[in-house]
């Protein structure tokens, strides 16, 4: 879940509420779903939010939140923009990153805090929508430091997104003296080292140009010529990604943030050349889009969700409260129904029931009365995890104890310390039991999980080796699942409940476990029959097939001395395990 | 006939005329007197004996009483130094006389207070006199401690000795005395012959079926002692709490459902509208598979529906993410991260069928989760599962029904959190208070499914669904602190063994 460090001075600055106090402002915050975490280093508020309100990664979307949530302001709320005066030209430009977006804002007084706050939603803002800058990167500029050429046209100023060869020019980056090519910058830069895979397979690298020459290599990182400074009060605003509007929803965070500083907002112009690849060939955007998209909700939807009868009036005042604009319209079907504005800095709201929920927050879930449904449905276990249940109470009845195992193990537990060969294909794999080709991690969390187990018997050889300062006997069961490739599957994998079983005590012998397959086996009403086999996990001449009503399905003996030694068993060990479903 | 060896020592050390004294007739038959008196009352109750018993009184010197009779009562000496200091003829100073009778402490108390009561003199105004007739050789109350002492106790004067008894000199003590005399029908049965019966360990078949069990006495057990451990089976803690929560919800008319563990991530994430670059599909950290790497088939109108609700979203005022999707990825094989796979797979209809409303389904079932292992987090958990499908769901009906849920565990007072989950609005994290702590804690997630999810599946009625970690509801319920001890292959059985049964 996103984190983001708020100085709760400046909250109570630009909610304009001097008189809250820490205390106060938490549990306000709390209420609106961001979590105190605890303090930073710099004294500020560590608040925890879940990953929908991305509109709230600063602190003055929090501010505005709370402006809302007090009651201080209602509605949707757009602030005014000028005309553009800057033009960014689109050409060229590599086509796996094909998307520009812009703004100017003029007249900041930055200050620590406000440089602060934009860093850090920069930052936030590429970690989640920009998805570590590979969707989207932003870069902002101090205006001054930028020439613009003549625009196409003729009017204004203009900088030109494009592609360059990576060693083909050279610029200064941040955090550097030296004049460096991309290259060298993905090469020796510790930014460029981080984000440089991102245009590792580009044959021309994003970059951006004014008239002095390249000052942006977008998205690893800015020239050091037009950085951003408290003393900044005119930046430039450029974003590049892979989707439109994923870099415009992100421009629109980033404006409403300078705004609340007191920022005007200027739009540019973003005119991609007729040959530009991407979606916008020809088309020139006037960005940033702040204009507020609505979208329509039936009172009865409202309702039916909330479960409460409301007013028209009561609907537009939660949406009002909630930041939203909302109209009583009539549908065509001549349902009560309302139109509701949603504002250019939200990226949550996906459909109508976004505002539902919104509406719902702004009236208090917490204040509904619970309601059971008045529905009735008849309950019932699944055939297979009765059949489950009643072989272990059946286990339990015999004194054994029931264990519940990681379905995750590795090879080593799995075949090796067993007895068994690991298998290399499906076709290598030994026809006995437990010997089948597993199920394999791609990237497992550690060595000691890598597989699916095809058997539970190395999980209760394991509990036993892990427990043997216990009471004897340890009379283990495991009823639980096992699995094996298996091509013939829809999901290429087999998946049984096995019955696994260890008799651990002085005196262990075939004769115990088989007595116990047979209790058993009587219990199912099966026939069980035991023709001797030989399996590499057990004595030789003390092992037999499990035979449950004609099907060979699994085996029963006394675990060779190999095995025993290497679990650090000093007393002799009669096991079984066999498919659960032949007792069905 | 045969009777236990210590009947048969009783009745032969017993006589038909005169009455024996147990304790004679327990040395005679060589038994402990509890031995023979318990195989006299059997004797009785088989009407060979008769019982008399006596109650007698005993008469013990104490401490002080022994002091006494050896030297002589306080009372006694006083009366000698009055004389000697010629109290019996005028009156003399106490101090006087109690400084040279010799007595010192609680001895002074004593002897002044029966002083004047057996009438050896006269004390007043810190002065004493002697009565010289005062006999004090033969103070009945010496007399009679003496007789005591010697043994000769109907010697001694009644009151005398009821006196000392109140002075704490002698002590009186009951002793049932028993005694035995043979009857008729012992006498018979006597002359008949008895033999001993042996006495036996072992209840066994032959000694029921041929009746000698009438005739056998059986060796006595320490039946206070501990017994060896037996070893017993057990279910597992956290399959006893599965099966509560199974039992549970069965009972509020939920269905069970099963499926796969290594499942398509489209049944996993895509059709619970995860956008397929959201960090929350790599935020779960679900484990991909190498072998098998992909599922063979997907329905594919199915697959059509879920493509379209990603990239157009549903309804008419709906937008879909602004992001790629791939059905390369959706094929992708995983361990299951949540068992809402399941749910997708049922509400489809392509695991058993299309559903009508209302249908209430359940599961109780391991998901996977490349997360780093601790105390309370392992890679493997159960999760437990449950929907609601109806028309015209309600936030009140989930908020009713999951407090039902709750309650049955014990964890009451359940707060709604609004929250964000991809897949469900609006959504909630609940909240409830814990059983024994009374800390607020996090009990689960849940929401109404969103039309992104239901309407692809081809389901037009509401779906209200939630999620809740097993082990978690095990710890609360248990307090255990680390969950490795309960689950996987480093529990520790004596842990297993010893915890309480569920019920």
């Amino acid at each position: 879940m996103p984190v983001v460090d708020v100085d709760p001075d400046e909250l109570r600055y630009l909610t304009g509420h001097e008189e809250k106090d820490d205390d106060q402002l938490k549990s306000d915050l709390f209420d609106l779903g961001l979590e105190f975490e605890g303090w930073t280093e710099s004294e500020e508020f560590q608040l925890e939010f879940a990953p929908d309100r991305l509109d709230r990664l600063s602190v003055e979307g929090v501010a505005r939140s709370l402006r809302y949530h007090y009651g201080d302001d209602r509605g949707v709320y757009v602030p005014n923009t000028n005309s553009a005066e800057w033009t960014i030209e689109v050409e060229d430009q590599p086509e796996e990153r094909p998307y520009v977006t812009g703004a100017v804002v003029r007249g900041l007084d930055m200050g620590e805090d406000a440089l602060e706050s934009l860093i850090q939603l920069q930052e936030k803002l590429h970690a989640t929508m920009g998805r570590k800058r590979a969707k989207g990167a932003i870069g902002v500029h101090d205006l001054m430091m930028l020439k613009g050429e003549a625009a196409v046209d003729g009017t204004g100023k203009s900088i030109t997104y494009t592609g360059v060869d990576p060693e083909g020019e050279t610029f200064v980056p941040l955090d550097s003296d030296a004049e460096m090519t991309p290259a060298e910058v993905i090469a020796d830069h510790d930014t460029g080292k981080k984000y440089g895979d991102l245009v590792a397979d580009f044959d021309r690298v994003p970059a951006i140009y004014d008239s002095i020459g390249l000052f942006s290599f977008p998205p690893v990182i800015n020239g050091q010529r037009t950085e951003v400074s408290e003393g900044s009060r005119d930046l430039f605003i450029e974003m590049t990604g892979t989707d439109q509007w994923t870099i415009d929803h992100m421009c629109n965070i980033v404006c409403y943030a300078l705004a609340a500083r007191g920022g005007q907002v200027e739009r540019v112009e973003v005119e991609y050349a007729d040959d530009a690849p991407g979606e916008h060939a020809g088309r020139t955007l006037e960005r940033p889009d702040l204009s507020v998209r609505s979208k329509t909700v039936t009172l009865d939807r409202i309702q039916s969700i909330i479960g409460v009868d409301l007013d028209p009036e009561q609907v537009v005042d939660y949406a009002e409260r909630a930041g939203l604009d909302a109209e009583q319209v009539e549908t065509e079907d001549g349902e009560v129904a309302f139109e509701v504005e949603i504002p250019p800095y939200r990226v949550d709201v996906l459909h109508p029931l976004d505002l539902v929920d919104d509406i719902g927050r702004a009236l208090g879930f917490n204040t509904l009365e619970p309601t059971y449904p008045d529905v009735s449905t008849v309950g019932g276990r699944h055939e297979r995890s009765r059949l489950e249940d009643a072989a272990r109470d059946a286990l339990v009845g015999l004194g054994f104890e029931d264990l519940l195992n990681f379905h995750m193990t590795n090879e080593a537990e799995n075949f090796e310390r067993m007895g068994l060969s690991v298998p290399e294909t499906a076709d290598d794999a030994a026809d006995v039991v437990g010997a089948a080709d597993p199920v394999t991690i791609q990237e497992p969390y550690s060595e000691d999980y890598t597989i699916l187990r095809t058997w539970a018997l190395p999980s209760l050889m394991m509990v036993l080796e892990n427990n043997t300062h216990r009471r004897y006997p340890q009379d283990l069961a495991e009823i639980g699942l096992a699995a094996e490739l298996d091509d013939s599957e829809n999901t290429g994998t087999a998946e049984h409940r096995t019955v696994a079983g260890v008799l651990a005590r002085t005196d262990a012998s075939y004769e115990d476990a088989k007595a116990r397959l047979q209790a058993l086996a009587e219990a199912f009403d099966t026939d069980l029959e035991t023709p001797p086999t030989s399996h590499p996990s057990f004595i030789d001449g003390r092992a037999a097939e499990v035979v449950l009503d004609g099907e060979s399905v699994g085996v029963v003996g006394e675990i060779h001395p190999r095995v025993l030694v290497e679990h650090d068993l000093e007393l002799p060990v009669a096991a079984f395990e066999f498919r659960l479903a032949a007792l069905s | 006939m045969k009777r236990p060896q210590a009947q048969v020592a009783v009745l032969e050390a017993a006589d038909a005329q005169e009455e024996r004294g147990i304790d004679e007739v327990a040395d005679e038959a060589g038994l402990k007197p509890e031995a023979a008196t318990r195989a006299a009352f059997e004797l009785e109750a088989d009407g060979l004996l008769t019982v008399a018993e006596e109650t007698i009184e005993h008469y013990d010197l104490t401490e002080e009483g022994e002091t006494y009779v050896r030297e002589s009562l306080p009372e006694q000496d006083l009366y000698e130094a009055a004389v000697d200091a010629g109290a019996d003829e005028d009156a003399v100073s106490m101090g006087q006389v109690i400084g040279t009778s010799g007595l010192e402490g609680a001895a002074v108390d004593i002897a002044l207070s029966n002083y004047a009561r057996k009438g050896y003199g006269r004390i007043d105004s810190g002065e004493i006199t002697a009565d010289p007739d005062a006999d004090t050789g033969d103070d009945p109350e010496m007399l009679a401690l003496e007789a005591v002492a010697d043994g000769r106790v109907e010697d001694a004067d009644d009151d005398a000795l009821s006196q000392l008894e109140r002075r704490g000199l002698v002590e009186v003590s009951e002793e049932t005395v028993r005694s035995v005399v043979l009857t008729d029908d012992g006498v018979t049965q006597l002359m008949a012959g008895i033999e001993v019966a042996e006495t036996v360990d072992q209840v066994t078949p032959e000694l029921l079926t041929s009746g000698e069990w009438e005739a056998v006495e059986f060796t006595e057990y320490n039946v206070a002692a501990d017994a060896e451990p037996a070893s017993h089976g057990k279910e597992h803690i956290l399959r006893q709490t599965a099966n509560r929560v199974k039992d549970t919800l069965v009972g509020m008319g939920f269905q069970e459902m099963q499926g796969p563990h290594v499942d398509a991530q489209f049944w996993i994430n895509d059709c619970l509208f995860m956008p397929q670059d959201h960090p929350a599909r790599t935020h779960w950290d679900q484990f991909a598979l190498e072998r098998p790497d992909e599922i063979k088939e997907l329905p594919e109108d199915l697959v059509e529906r879920v493509r379209s609700a990603h990239l157009e979203g549903v309804g008419p005022d709906g937008e879909g993410y602004h992001s790629p999707w791939a059905e390369d990825v959706a094929r992708g094989l995983d361990l299951r991260g949540h068992t809402t796979s399941l749910s997708m797979r049922y509400l489809s209809g392509h695991e058993i069928g299309e559903l009508e409303p209302p249908e209430r389904f359940f599961s109780v079932e391991k998901v996977y989760r490349n997360d780093t292992l601790d105390p309370t987090h392992l890679l493997e958990f159960f999760q437990i599962e449950g929907w609601v499908m109806a028309e015209d769901l309600s936030v009140r009906d989930l908020m009713g029904t999951f407090t039902e849920f709750y309650e049955q565990f014990g964890i009451t007072d359940l707060e709604f959190k609004p929250h964000y989950n991809p897949y469900t609005e609006p959504s909630f994290e609940l909240f409830g208070t814990h059983p024994e702590t009374g800390e607020i804690v996090e009990v689960g997630n849940s929401g109404i499914f969103r039309d992104e999810v239901l309407e692809p599946l081809g389901v037009d009625c509401d779906v209200m669904a939630w999620g809740l970690s097993l082990e978690r509801l095990l710890m609360l319920m248990y307090g255990f602190e680390d969950i490795r001890d309960v689950h996987g292959t480093l529990c520790d059985l004596d842990l297993l063994r010893s915890e309480e049964v569920m019920h």
